[in-house]
């Protein structure tokens, strides 16, 4: 048996920034892993973008904690995560979404994020060549960025090596040792593992390895296709995202990452529900539609892999984040709904001073996010 | 002055090509139209094509098959892979050094609808395999698709001007590749069961039972099949020695297509790194294109390729380096020179043994690697699937073509219709894939005034047309196992006819008499064009390809079908015995310079050539970051480059051997769809407004 602080299950976009961060905070940390290696769970299928202008304040908390930490990463750390302060520009063509996100800015200025209405003329010189015809405007965020979601996990990795941290790799959770409200240890196929708290960073795995406890944790897996061109000369800078709905997709986003890729990447609509992640033949034909159809100078960008992801979904599209209903020792964080990456560094952050005992400074905001909350809301931006 | 092939003993150069001009950096050139323009480019002795946009390191050809972007360059103001890009008048190309600049394009998207194609079989690649395979699967009543990624139909037959080895009922031994293909493409152009798509790669599998196809490289499409045949062939392993990615280090298969089917005089004098029969056929094909070779090397302490093969090349000229590895190649932007040494046991490198050759071009024939992603993927996807020819397991062309038939009646079976396959086809496939066998010593005949053949083929492979062309049954094959790897032996009754001198693929019969007291006429096959005429005296090799004698020549004959020419010289009589070959290159060639200076730093070595990551780089990262999956060496960028991992994912396992880890414990590399980059114009079916079609 090997005793430690707190075990984390999963060694992905969450598990890793949070071992680091608590870690540091002279915690002993142990991280379980399936795979082989870090970040081969769904971090490898993450498109990079980062940003804190969401709709809700909690996820706008938690990624304005995550920008401040990759945008340092390297002065602070030394490693370069290809991050990129390129902005997020949403180009509006309907009224009704002019309606909806200039609502939002209220929501979004309220806190304090730096996001406003570009008009048309500054639309297009952002992203020179995008489709003109109805072209309303957009919101831009100046703030919001990428970073490489494989060098980020890689750097966090050594990082916590160095702080002290401990990964177990292949090696799958079979059953729990615990009372009526505590875990006392969990045993994996090949040890058993006590601490005093344990963490669920299990990502799309999150309701099956819940299951184990009796618990029902609402984390249903979608998947969702992305795909990365070959790098040629910068020729635009924001991530851009189109909101609109098209035949067989609602949303879908891309930019052009530090190597010159642009990275892109569609919401099925109706969702592909499952854990499934072989390619299909009519995620390209539909995304290439759609990118070249908002801007035409993509059409000259060759394509050179595709790949799937899986979106852990909530049923209101917000994460989980807290306490584990029934438990004491046992947090959750769990649902990320697709945007694991961006959430995980200010994540763990957050994470490690609720556990050290700094967490009622956040109450009121996580609050929002807790487990056993009704889940009647809906995310106006996913 | 253009660097063009203009006589060839085996291929016919045509006699009027249409020359268009084209620009390059703004100064004006010729080509030939329709020719790829990478090839246009070296015929105009361009071998620097693009500069790496992160070191500006020069970069040249270096697959000529549209599988890497080595020789992507501007062309008509977008990017192409020159290498499958055709030349068309008044081209303009502009060579890379940095990331290419897409066009400021602001017409609205006009996309049609996606081609979509149907059948119950389809064949990836039509080469040697693939073609039997689809007649196979044609006449079984399915009906067939073949996509090919080239032009024509046929494959690495096209490339082959050797007379194959084999047995003639089976797979047309005797007979070039390049026959062989027009014989098969033919019988599967006359099929009504069979639909051919040439110049479109299959560039993926999906799971939802389509294949994504890129056409003409212009249209994607989706094949919606029953069954796959995946005969895509081999790709050839790259080495990782410093110098590796200069321009002039490429594939033998790269160099065949320069120098076999484009006709371009790629180089003046090449070296080769491996003696397997790729690597034999190189210097052979080489040779015949008026090229130099200075040598082969190879790692092994024995020839890997058929021994008479090997010594056919050595009998015209070309020295074998075994147990010799590559140390280095150097020159400034273009290769200058090569570096050699011997091998210790471990096969290490004695420093101390080095030479170094002055050669424009290195070769690498290290072996190939079945291309059979595809195969994985449909096995996954539980679709009915096989492998045929080297996609299966590499061997000779003759093996591939009986495999693709056998294949086509696995692939029925799978689809549920079982055709029977007697077992004799199953040990005659196995036996045409066999790998070299023992050698036996060959008993010398007794000479006579009337011609007998001397057969120098003293080891087992599968192969019979000696003693199926022989009219009077001179020849059989000694019968110690049986089959066709026997050796084949002189029974008496010769009449002189040659006709086993000229079919034997491996040059390896001449008949012999005696003239007089004094000498000996002995009949020599010959396959280049003589540039000596009856009454000169010419150099003749023994066996191992030393020197026997010089001989005079007396007689000398066409025989136009096999396209080789029959020599008669006469030599001292006590040489009858020894002559084996004609000596077609001047020893000068081979020779090496006596000090050798080479700059060997292994770890500086590319593995990754694309995004260009070192072995050192790699080592370092493995240990340093306990690497586990080899997918995580992704954040050095090493296999996220434009050929998609097909290069350097190969030495991955090497690399985590070195850093101390067994391979066994790491997870391989993801292979992922599209294996051939795709505009996102083509993926919408775009015609491109600004492009003349």
């Amino acid at each position: 048996m090997k005793k430690y602080d707190v075990v984390i299950i999963g060694a992905g976009s969450i598990g890793v920034p949070l071992s680091f961060y608590l870690s540091r905070k002279g915690l002993k940390i142990a991280v379980i892993e399936k795979n082989h290696s870090v970040g081969r769970g769904q971090n490898r299928a993450a498109i990079g973008g980062i940003r804190a202008t969401h709709s809700d304040p909690a996820k706008i908390h938690i990624c304005k904690r995550s920008l401040d930490i990759v945008s340092h990463f390297k002065e602070n750390y030394g490693y370069d995560i290809s991050w990129f302060q390129g902005g997020y520009l949403f180009p509006v063509y309907t009224q009704k979404d002019e309606i909806a996100l200039k609502d939002l800015l209220t929501v979004q200025h309220k806190h304090d994020l730096n996001i406003y209405w570009a008009d048309r003329e500054e639309v297009e010189a952002r992203v020179p060549g995008i489709y003109s015809q109805g072209l309303r405007g957009g919101t831009f965020s100046p703030e919001d960025g990428s970073a490489s979601p494989l060098k980020l996990i890689d750097a966090y990795t050594c990082l916590a090596r160095d702080s002290g941290v401990d990964f177990f790799f292949n090696e799958s959770v079979g059953n729990y040792e615990k009372d009526n409200q505590n875990i006392h240890a969990v045993k994996t196929n090949k040890d058993l593992y006590a601490a005093g708290l344990f963490v669920d960073a299990s990502g799309a795995d999150s309701r099956e390895l819940n299951a184990r406890l009796g618990l029902d944790i609402p984390v249903f897996p979608e998947s969702h296709e992305g795909g990365i061109t070959e790098p040629v000369k910068h020729f635009f800078e924001p991530m851009i995202v189109d909101i609109r709905p098209g035949k067989g997709s609602s949303n879908f986003y891309f930019y052009q990452n530090d190597e010159g890729q642009v990275v892109f990447c569609i919401t099925p609509e109706p969702p592909i529900k499952g854990k499934d992640c072989e390619n299909t033949s009519e995620f390209l034909p539909m995304v290439s539609r759609r990118m070249v159809e908002l801007y035409p100078r993509l059409r000259h960008l060759r394509v050179r892999r595709i790949w799937r992801g899986l979106y852990p979904m909530t049923p209101d599209g917000f994460p989980l984040v807290g306490w584990a209903p029934g438990f004491n020792n046992y947090f959750l964080l769990a649902g990320m709904c697709g945007q694991g990456f961006m959430l995980g560094p200010g994540l763990g952050a957050i994470t490690a001073e609720i556990f050290t005992g700094k967490a009622s400074a956040y109450d009121h905001i996580l609050h929002q996010l807790r487990p056993d909350r009704s889940f009647n809301q809906s995310e106006l931006l996913k | 002055m253009q660097h063009r092939i203009r006589k060839h003993p085996i291929l016919s150069i045509p006699d009027k090509v249409e020359m268009v001009s084209f620009t390059c950096n703004g100064k004006s050139y010729q080509g030939v139209k329709g020719e790829p323009v990478a090839s246009a480019l070296i015929a105009n002795g361009f071998h620097v094509l693009s500069r790496h946009p992160k070191d500006h390191a020069p970069k040249g050809i270096y697959c000529a098959n549209g599988q890497c972007s080595n020789c992507t360059v501007i062309i008509n103001g977008k990017p192409q892979k020159s290498c499958v890009t055709l030349l068309e008048e008044n081209m303009s190309v502009r060579l890379l050094d940095d990331l290419p600049e897409i066009p400021n394009d602001t017409v609205a998207y006009h996309g049609t609808l996606q081609k979509e194609y149907t059948c119950d079989v389809l064949i990836v690649g039509g080469g040697p395999s693939g073609l039997t395979g689809a007649l196979e699967c044609a006449e079984m009543g399915y009906s067939v698709l073949i996509a090919e990624d080239k032009d024509r139909l046929g494959g690495k037959l096209l490339l082959q001007t050797h007379k194959f080895f084999g047995s003639v009922d089976d797979c047309y031994a005797g007979t070039r590749g390049i026959d062989i293909a027009r014989i098969l493409s033919e019988k599967v152009r006359n099929h009504p069961n069979i639909k051919i798509l040439l110049n479109s790669p299959i560039v993926a599998i999906y799971e939802d039972g389509y294949a994504g196809v890129f056409t003409h490289s212009k249209y994607y499409g989706r094949i919606a099949f029953k069954g796959l045949m995946i005969s895509a062939g081999a790709r050839e392993r790259s080495l990782v020695f410093p110098g590796n990615d200069l321009p002039g280090v490429y594939g033998a298969g790269a160099f065949q297509t320069l120098v076999n089917r484009d006709l371009v005089l790629a180089s003046k004098r090449i070296f080769i790194v491996g003696s397997g029969n790729v690597g034999l056929i190189a210097a052979y094909h080489a040779l015949q294109a008026g090229i130099e070779v200075a040598g082969i090397c190879d790692i092994l302490p024995e020839v890997t390729g058929y021994k008479v093969h090997a010594d056919k090349i050595r009998r015209m000229g070309v020295p074998i380096w075994l147990n010799h590895t590559i140390l280095s190649a150097e020159g400034r932007d273009v290769l200058q020179k090569i570096t050699i040494a011997q091998v210790d046991k471990s096969f290490r490198p004695l420093l101390d043994t080095g030479k170094t050759f002055q050669v424009d071009t290195l070769l690498i024939a290290a072996g190939l690697t079945p291309i059979d992603e595809y195969y994985d993927v449909a096995k996954r996807y539980g679709f009915p699937v096989v492998k045929a020819g080297d996609a299966g397991e590499i061997a000779e062309a003759s093996s591939a073509m009986f495999g693709g038939r056998l294949a086509a009646r696995e692939l029925s079976r799978q689809m549920g219709k079982e055709m029977p396959v007697r077992d004799e086809w199953y040990r005659k496939a196995e036996l045409l894939k066999s790998k070299p066998g023992k050698v036996w010593d060959v008993a010398d005949i007794q000479l006579k005034e009337t011609f007998q053949p001397v057969i120098r083929c003293s080891q087992e492979i599968p192969c019979n047309p000696c003693v199926t062309s022989c009219p009077v049954n001179a020849i059989r094959l000694n019968p110690r196992r049986h089959d066709l790897m026997d050796i084949p032996e002189y029974i008496g009754g010769c009449t002189g006819c040659g006709k086993c001198v000229s079919i034997c693929p491996g040059l390896a019969i001449v008949l012999v008499r005696k003239k007089n007291e004094k000498q000996a006429e002995i009949m020599l096959p010959f396959e280049f064009i003589p540039d000596f005429s009856e009454g000169s005296h010419i150099p003749l090799s023994d066996a191992a390809g030393h020197d026997a004698c010089e001989g005079e020549v007396r007689r000398i004959r066409y025989d136009k079908k096999t396209k080789t020419h029959l020599i008669h010289v006469v030599v001292p009589l006590d040489k009858a015995l020894s002559v084996a070959g004609i000596r077609v290159q001047n020893p000068e060639v081979t020779k090496y310079l006596p000090n050798p200076t080479p700059e060997y730093f292994p770890e500086n070595a590319l593995v990754c050539q694309c995004e260009r990551v070192t072995a050192g780089e790699l080592i370092q990262f493995i240990r340093e970051h306990q690497v586990r999956d080899m997918n995580q060496l992704k954040v050095l960028r090493a296999g996220m480059g434009a050929c998609g991992g097909k290069n350097c994912t190969v030495h991955f396992p090497a690399l985590f051997k070195q850093a101390g880890v067994d391979p066994q414990d790491v997870v391989p590399v993801k292979f992922r769809p599209l294996s051939v980059e795709i505009p996102l114009k083509s993926i919408v079916n775009e015609e491109d407004p600004h492009e003349k079609i």
